[in-house]
């Protein structure tokens, strides 16, 4: 096993979409900044203004791109068929899936809290005393929002792998997690109320703020589910999509 | 004209443009289950409750699922092409090149149309004939009245998939241009909305989800996006979405190695 | 390596593949039909049959990459997908195509060394046998055909296994690439390793290999060697003409 997880782990690091998906993942750190001083600057002239929290406004662009690397990481070798050439070297397919999994879920893990940690402090930082709305809370308060977010990420990253693993095509799995975090969640705003609430309340992205006990937004309100609930509901979006695309991986010829 | 007949061949004859129409045309559906939900919900609600009772503009809401489907549709007519090496055939038997992507633009562009014009009439048709004249009224008006938001709609659905074909072309990577559509459609314009003004206006103007309503000279009051450009303008806009990756591609298509 | 009481002396490899009754159907279509034939160790088989007769799938069930309708193959007595670290006992080319583009050949290599426990060094080793040590740090995506084949047989070549399969080595070669594929052969079996060669080239079988399996529409067709084929007709290729027109026409009949 621990010789299948250093394979795959040179694997993901010798090929440069990689770098693209982490380069990507890690832009919410500038844009932060430039937002920060952006913002900073109208208080100057507002006295005070309220704006959304860097590692929040952009953290749609972080889950976005680590989603995209857990999904390549399988489907790029269906495309240029190293699945076979892997599947040779590592027959125990479970074994395979599993590396890719700790791999990816680890490196994900590392990357999202790192960005999101870093664009929180430099934000904070460059915000200094002014009022600017997101920085009025201490650090304890702001710290399970940023974990939950840090985890959401990885856990649509291994979401991505596990739909990787079940669909095969690059494109196909990227837009089912992109219907997972944005096209469900869009909809579901528009259903009539109370089930608008209902079903938002168990769609991934949802399940942050419900995490760090905070409403879902203005419109939909409070979530249904207590903190503990909202993190083991968290974990089981990619355990159960593993187990899928683990049961495909296995089932069928490569 | 035999190159648009080979494209349209190509394009036709594998499984993931079935799957892709399937699933854009399937909107109406969609459409259909929503409108059925809300029609019980209005009737079980409580009479003094009904008059205040608002529902969605459905085809406006679910517009995005072709726009985001022929989006991919266009992206993969030309990056399938680079993943499996077809590229250097079709580069071979066309040497000018550009007659390729310009055909490839002709079909998704022409299949853009007829998946949102269908879509967005669909869902407007099947939502009026659930809805009737429940939530105020809000699907018994006059059809004329809808019907240039529903054509400005449908044209949002071809400039996706010429977008995507543009995309695809430059990046010639399936995964980069579908993550930059999805950045167009859903990421940014989550950002716009928590920008300050005058920006959140200015930006939340020229995105493509807001183009429809100020193409005919409406507003985006309520939502993420503003409504600063005049109808003329927002056609520009949506040409130049179409148009600009479209045409930096036949640029560089002619230039690079394949 | 499996070693067994009265197995040749250590220093000398020993592999062997054995098929019984394999059978693979894909919908209504026999693939592989009732397939039982043995690569001996010590020999180069020879695997001949008209396109679309069975011999890559074949292959792929040796390999595990498809899962047999019924009967199985060994290789050294177990199932391929028992095998702990596979590429020590068979090394295998299937597809050279099946790189993925953006990795170097170096790292397309220590990614499967990596997963069998094989060190670096061996890695090196197999480049410079190859005739890739030049290009080891370039992308794979730049290579021609007939450097991705030279790529392929480095990997196979990776655990220095006692079973080795070759599904047509020299497409795309070079004459020099010809003469080095058809001496790396002949020196591997001297070496007591079972090889296990297809290809549709028959100067070159002629001069590859001692033992013939000939399938038609996924069935035995012959099994012989390739003395008693020249014997029998004026050349190989005359033999496999005969024998195969057959199944061409009839479907499977012998």
């Amino acid at each position: 096993m621990k010789a299948v997880v250093s394979s795959e782990w040179l694997k993901l690091r010798s090929v440069t979409s990689t770098y693209h998906a982490l380069a990507t993942a890690a832009l919410p750190i500038v844009l932060g900044i430039v937002w920060t001083v952006y913002v900073t600057g109208l208080a100057d002239e507002r006295g005070s203004v309220r704006a959304a929290a860097p590692e929040q406004g952009f953290l749609p662009l972080l889950q976005t791109s680590l989603a995209v690397l857990g999904v390549l990481a399988i489907t790029s070798e269906y495309a240029t068929g190293t699945i076979r050439t892997s599947l040779v070297a590592v027959p125990k397919r479970g074994a395979l899936l599993l590396a890719k999994s700790g791999v990816v879920g680890l490196t994900t893990f590392l990357a999202a809290h790192v960005i999101l940690f870093v664009t929180y402090a430099t934000s904070r930082l460059i915000a200094g005393d002014h009022h600017l709305g997101f920085n009025e809370a201490s650090f304890a308060d702001e710290v399970p929002m940023l974990l939950a977010s840090g985890l959401s990420a990885t856990a649509l990253a291994l979401v991505g792998l596990g739909l990787g693993a079940l669909i095969r095509s690059t494109a196909g799995a990227i837009v089912s997690v992109v219907a997972l975090l944005f096209v469900l969640p869009g909809i579901a705003i528009y259903l009539p109320p109370p089930w608008n609430t209902r079903v938002a309340t168990l769609l991934l992205p949802n399940l942050v703020p419900q995490i760090a006990e905070e409403r879902l937004s203005s419109r939909l309100g409070d979530g249904f589910l207590p903190p503990w609930a909202a993190l083991t509901l968290l974990l089981a979006y990619p355990l159960v999509t593993l187990a899928i695309g683990y049961y495909a991986l296995k089932r069928r010829d490569a | 004209m035999s190159v648009l007949t080979s494209e349209w061949l190509k394009i036709r004859s594998v499984r993931s443009t079935h799957l892709i129409l399937g699933l854009g045309l399937g909107t109406v559906l969609l459409g259909f289950a929503l409108a059925v939900m809300a029609a019980g919900m209005y009737d079980a609600a409580p009479p003094e409750k009904q008059p205040g009772a608002r529902v969605a503009n459905l085809e406006e809401v679910l517009v995005i699922v072709p726009q985001l489907c022929l989006g991919i549709l266009g992206t993969l007519a030309i990056t399938s092409e680079y993943a499996t090496g077809l590229i250097r055939t079709s580069a071979t038997i066309v040497p000018r090149r550009w007659p390729i992507l310009a055909a490839k633009a002709a079909i998704v562009g022409a299949l853009g149309l007829a998946v949102g014009l269908l879509t967005t009439f669909g869902t407007y048709v099947v939502t009026r004939g659930v809805l009737g004249d429940r939530f105020s009224g809000a699907y018994a008006g006059a059809f004329t009245d809808r019907l240039p938001l529903l054509i400005a709609l449908g044209l949002t659905v071809p400039t996706f998939a010429l977008l995507g074909l543009g995309l695809g072309a430059l990046l010639r990577s399936s995964a980069g241009a579908i993550a930059i559509i999805v950045g167009l459609v859903y990421v940014i314009p989550m950002v716009i909305g928590n920008i300050p003004e005058p920006w959140s206006e200015r930006l939340g103007s020229v995105m493509i989800g807001a183009l429809p309503r100020q193409l005919i000279g409406g507003s985006n009051a309520s939502s993420v996006y503003g409504s600063l450009l005049p109808p003329a303008l927002a056609a520009a806009c949506l040409v130049a979405y179409a148009a600009v990756p479209l045409l930096a591609a036949t640029w560089l298509i002619r230039r690079k190695d394949i | 390596m499996v070693r067994r009481a009265g197995d040749p002396p250590p220093g000398i490899l020993y592999g062997v593949i054995e098929l019984h009754h394999l059978t693979k159907s894909y919908g209504s279509t026999l693939a592989v039909d009732d397939l039982s034939f043995k690569v001996e160790p010590g020999h180069v088989t020879g695997f001949l049959g008209p396109n679309g007769a069975g011999k890559s799938t074949t292959l792929r069930l040796i390999l595990g990459l498809d899962a047999p309708t019924s009967g199985q193959a060994l290789v050294n007595g177990r199932r391929y997908t028992s095998l702990r670290r596979p590429m020590r006992e068979v090394g295998a080319l299937l597809d050279a195509g099946a790189v993925h583009g953006g990795r170097s050949a170096y790292d397309h290599l220590l990614c499967l060394a990596r997963s069998n426990d094989i060190g670096p060094r061996r890695v090196s080793e197999v480049l410079d046998q190859a005739g890739l040590a030049g290009v080891a740090r370039k992308r794979v995506g730049g290579f021609s055909l007939g450097m991705r084949q030279r790529l392929g047989i480095a990997a196979a070549l990776l655990g220095d296994p006692g079973v080795l399969m070759f599904d047509e080595p020299v497409n795309g070669l070079d004459p020099d690439g010809v003469r080095w594929i058809r001496e790396l052969m002949r020196s591997l079996a001297a070496q007591g390793r079972a090889i296990l060669l297809s290809s549709h080239l028959m100067s070159e079988m002629a001069l590859t290999a001692d033992r013939i399996v000939i399938v038609g529409c996924g069935r035995l067709v012959a099994e012989a060697t390739v003395t008693e084929l020249t014997t029998r007709y004026p050349s190989l290729e005359d033999a496999y003409l005969a024998l195969t027109s057959g199944s061409v026409q009839y479907g499977g009949a012998r």
